[in-house]
């Protein structure tokens, strides 16, 4: 774990096997050299962490990258240990929060409009972050004060009631998910992010266009529930999380559009076919994984290394889940904004805080007839801090055994790929295959 | 005869040390007597309130003996040693028959996640003794609407309380608790002007004890004790030695202030929980008790956990320039990550005008267990021009 990877010992690319992912890939690089264009011809863009709301910007035609996504670029360009360094430089930690400040590490970088992933990030005029912890707002001034860039924050507030099965009621009951304060508070937040933004822009929010932006949301995250139930009912499975991480992830962040709901449409009939053609990603399926934690973005082909030698195949994660799960809002029309404040509000309830992600994450494992659950713990993030001990009694209590390793998303200085592929097989083989106790 | 002669020899200050040094003592005799005692975890529970309700607040805090047999079981490697130890204490029981109940205050994010876990606690494995726990979510963000908030989230721990105590708190009640609360931090502060005067009369480590027995007694008694000593040491004898400012995690014991003590260095002020914050902004009792109990905690001096950096640098700035300070120290235990991030822009600042700084990070717990600390410290009194 402690010897550091040099370029000569790079791991392999993924193989990635879907015409949706191939697709979402090169969209992004062309709606990213539009959004260049537009910044440059001197349009407001804005900076988001990936729990803002991002729903208002997308109505207001802002346009906007997501903190979390371009982490994950920056990563699969390899760029974090050089970016980690110039932090060093800069007088910072350079083992803090790799996966939020990743973006502030590269606005330290004068070379970045020749060597930064895409050609660099756009100067954001906007950075917009909640505080969902401690160190998010601090990083995100940083970030903003090196683009030149304001500075907005929004407030986040814990649950005191925890109703069950949040997944149940999310899509139309989600009035009862929530405190009624709570959601009150949230909404207030939202207008007052309206407030900010029509002033520092000039643009005005529109209800109608803002009702169609949650509508094609619910849409394209209709798609996602279809695949991911298709997924869970299908054995072999006809994709793995290589497929749907790349092809749901960075689609997510381009919600609220058309092309991004025809794209999950176009995902799950891709998907579809697979099944009804019966050609399954791993034949020889014989133990189905969940992986929970973030992606392993530098090195994607670690989820493959299992599927061969064991059968094992990594069929679930989050990010596909979480579509299916936590983003639908019918009934939009009634209060359009509160709509909102439920979805946004949820995310870090439902990820983030027992016993909401721990009841989910059973629920998902027992529909996706997992086998064995591997789980990434950072060690360096209080936001990726979720109640692990939670979460594996409920699994193992359920009869599904556990692996909790620490490791990094985003920075691949610390990874080793070899002794982690080591501990997962050791995984399989005593506590899938031999059924051995933890 | 030395500053800490005269301590030694002062009977409030006997009185409060002996509370600082036996904090179960009080509350021992406060529950005997059928008094309800309220721990607290984290520094922004409102304890005008609970001592309106007739209960005795105390804070939760470490025990650097303890093994951390539970927290280990429960808690991720990222949390700070400090918050595990408490966690500890609470989950392996040595708090069942000192506490009636626990009030936790979101002041940082691992006392959010401790939070949560000790309600999932309760609920997966109701064999545990826990007391009942009532969460303080404030928002820190000063804006209007969310002071509007705030005044929710204070009326709901008001009701909890008058539910906890049996009684209801009314706004006399309020009133007496939060002047006795005022009273205490005006005392403080006459402290806090001796520590920072030219000539100081009360070191760190002496400053400590005063600050941290008022968690574990009586408030009323604490005020009026540390008042009279705010008169005594008037006449105690300068402290020597090169100015120093603290800032970064909370010290729970006096162990740092000695080291940095025996290096030459007298630490004129702090901005962490466990002194000079904790009696930084009143309770303005010329408004509605819940808009003075917001007022007091949403805006009082801004803390590294719940700040912007631009904010810490100033409020740092200011502090250590009203200490007189020539240099400032950084200590941030491991896993406590915000303060890291000010650290860079509030060293510039301070560095711009000529006040040295020096950084101790990932510290671990207790202060004792980190080689070499003593050297490093002593070398950088040295440098400022100490012995």
């Amino acid at each position: 774990m402690n010897e550091r990877k040099n370029a000569a010992n790079e791991p392999p690319r993924a193989r990635k096997s879907l015409k949706a992912t191939a697709v979402v890939s090169s969209y992004q690089k062309e709606w990213f050299t539009g959004l260049r264009a537009r910044v440059e011809a001197g349009e407001d863009f804005a900076y988001l962490n990936a729990d803002v709301p991002m729903e208002i910007l997308r109505a207001m035609d802002i346009p906007f990258v997501v903190n979390q996504w371009w982490a994950a670029i920056c990563s699969a360009k390899r760029m974090a240990p050089k970016y980690y360094g110039l932090l060093k430089e800069a007088g910072y930690r350079d083992d803090l929060c790799s996966y939020c400040a990743t973006a502030l590490a590269e606005s330290l970088d004068p070379d970045d409009k020749l060597s930064g992933p895409w050609g660099g990030l756009p100067n954001p005029t906007i950075a917009i972050t909640r505080l969902t912890c401690d160190c998010q707002s601090k990083i995100f001034e940083l970030f903003a004060a090196n683009h030149g860039a304001e500075l907005y924050v929004m407030e986040n507030t814990v649950p005191r009631s925890t109703p069950s099965k949040w997944w149940e009621l999310a899509p139309d009951r989600w009035e009862d998910l929530y405190d009624k304060d709570r959601l009150d508070s949230a909404v207030e937040d939202l207008r007052e992010l309206i407030a900010f933004l029509e002033t520092k822009t000039g643009k005005k929010f529109d209800m109608k266009k803002f009702i169609e932006v949650m509508e094609l949301v619910n849409e394209q995250e209709y798609w996602y529930k279809k695949t991911r139930d298709l997924i869970a009912e299908t054995r072999p499975a006809p994709v793995t999380v290589v497929d749907t991480i790349n092809a749901v992830m960075p689609a997510q962040w381009q919600r609220g559009t058309r092309w991004a709901a025809d794209h999950a449409g176009s995902l799950y009939e891709e998907i579809k076919a697979l099944a009804d053609e019966g050609r399954f990603a791993v034949p020889n399926e014989k133990h189905r994984l969940m992986w929970l934690g973030r992606g392993i973005w530098h090195d994607l082909a670690f989820y493959q290394r299992f599927e061969e030698k064991y059968g094992a195949v990594f069929v679930w994660s989050m990010y596909l889940a979480m579509g299916a799960d936590a983003y639908i809002r019918n009934n939009v029309q009634s209060d359009p904004l509160r709509a909102l404040a439920s979805r946004y509000i949820g995310m870090e309830d439902f990820l983030h805080m027992p016993p909401w992600n721990s009841e989910w994450f059973l629920s998902e494992a027992r529909r996706n007839h997992i086998d064995g659950v591997v789980y990434m713990v950072p060690e360096n993030c209080m936001q990726a801090v979720e109640g692990s001990y939670f979460i594996k009694k409920i699994m193992e209590d359920a009869g599904i055994p556990v692996l909790i390793f620490k490791a990094d998303p985003v920075d691949a200085r610390e990874w080793n790929r070899e002794t982690m592929t080591g501990l997962v097989e050791d995984f399989i083989e005593t506590r899938i295959i031999m059924g051995g106790n933890k | 005869m030395s500053i800490r002669k005269c301590a030694e020899n002062n009977t409030a200050f006997r009185r409060l040390n002996d509370v600082y040094r036996n904090r179960e003592k009080e509350l021992l005799i406060f529950r005997e007597n059928g008094g309800k005692v309220v721990g607290e975890i984290g520094c922004d529970v409102p304890d005008e309130l609970v001592i309106a309700a007739g209960m005795l607040p105390v804070r939760i805090y470490a025990d650097r003996e303890s093994s951390l047999e539970e927290a280990d079981k429960y808690l991720e490697l990222s949390f700070d040693p400090v918050i595990k130890a408490q966690f500890e204490k609470l989950v392996n029981g040595s708090y069942n028959d000192l506490i009636d109940f626990l009030a936790v205050s979101n002041s940082t994010d691992v006392i959010i996640r401790t939070y949560l876990y000790l309600r999932e606690i309760k609920r997966i494995e109701p064999d545990k003794l826990l007391p009942p726990v009532e969460f303080i979510d404030w928002l820190f963000t000063r804006k209007p609407m969310y002071k509007t908030q705030n005044e929710k989230t204070v009326k709901r721990f008001w009701e909890t309380l008058e539910e906890w105590s049996g009684r209801k708190i009314t706004q006399e009640d309020f009133i007496a608790a939060a002047e006795i609360c005022n009273k205490d931090r005006a005392a403080l502060r006459r402290i806090s002007e001796l520590r920072r005067a030219h000539k100081p009369r009360i070191t760190g480590s002496e400053a400590l004890v005063i600050i941290g027995s008022a968690f574990f007694m009586h408030r009323s008694e604490h005020a009026e004790l540390v008042s009279q000593l705010a008169d005594d040491a008037k006449s105690w004898p300068e402290a020597e030695g090169v100015r120093l400012f603290l800032t970064g995690s909370a010290q729970e014991s006096a162990e740092l202030y000695t080291l940095i003590e025996k290096s030459g260095a007298v630490v004129v002020g702090e901005d962490h929980d466990w002194g000079d914050r904790f009696s930084s902004r009143d309770c303005n009792l010329s408004y509605p008790p819940l808009q003075s109990i917001v007022d007091c905690y949403m805006l009082r001096d801004f803390s590294s956990k719940k700040a912007l950096v631009s904010e810490r640098v100033k409020t740092l700035d200011e502090a250590v320039d009203a200490s007189g300070a020539r240099g400032v120290i950084f200590y941030i235990n491991a896993y406590e990550e915000a303060a890291s991030w000010d650290y860079p822009s509030e060293k510039k600042s301070l560095e711009s005008r000529g006040i040295l700084t020096k950084a101790f990070v990932k510290m671990s717990y207790p202060v004792s267990a980190n080689v070499g600390l003593e050297d490093k410290i002593r070398e950088f009194t040295k440098a400022l021009g100490g012995v």
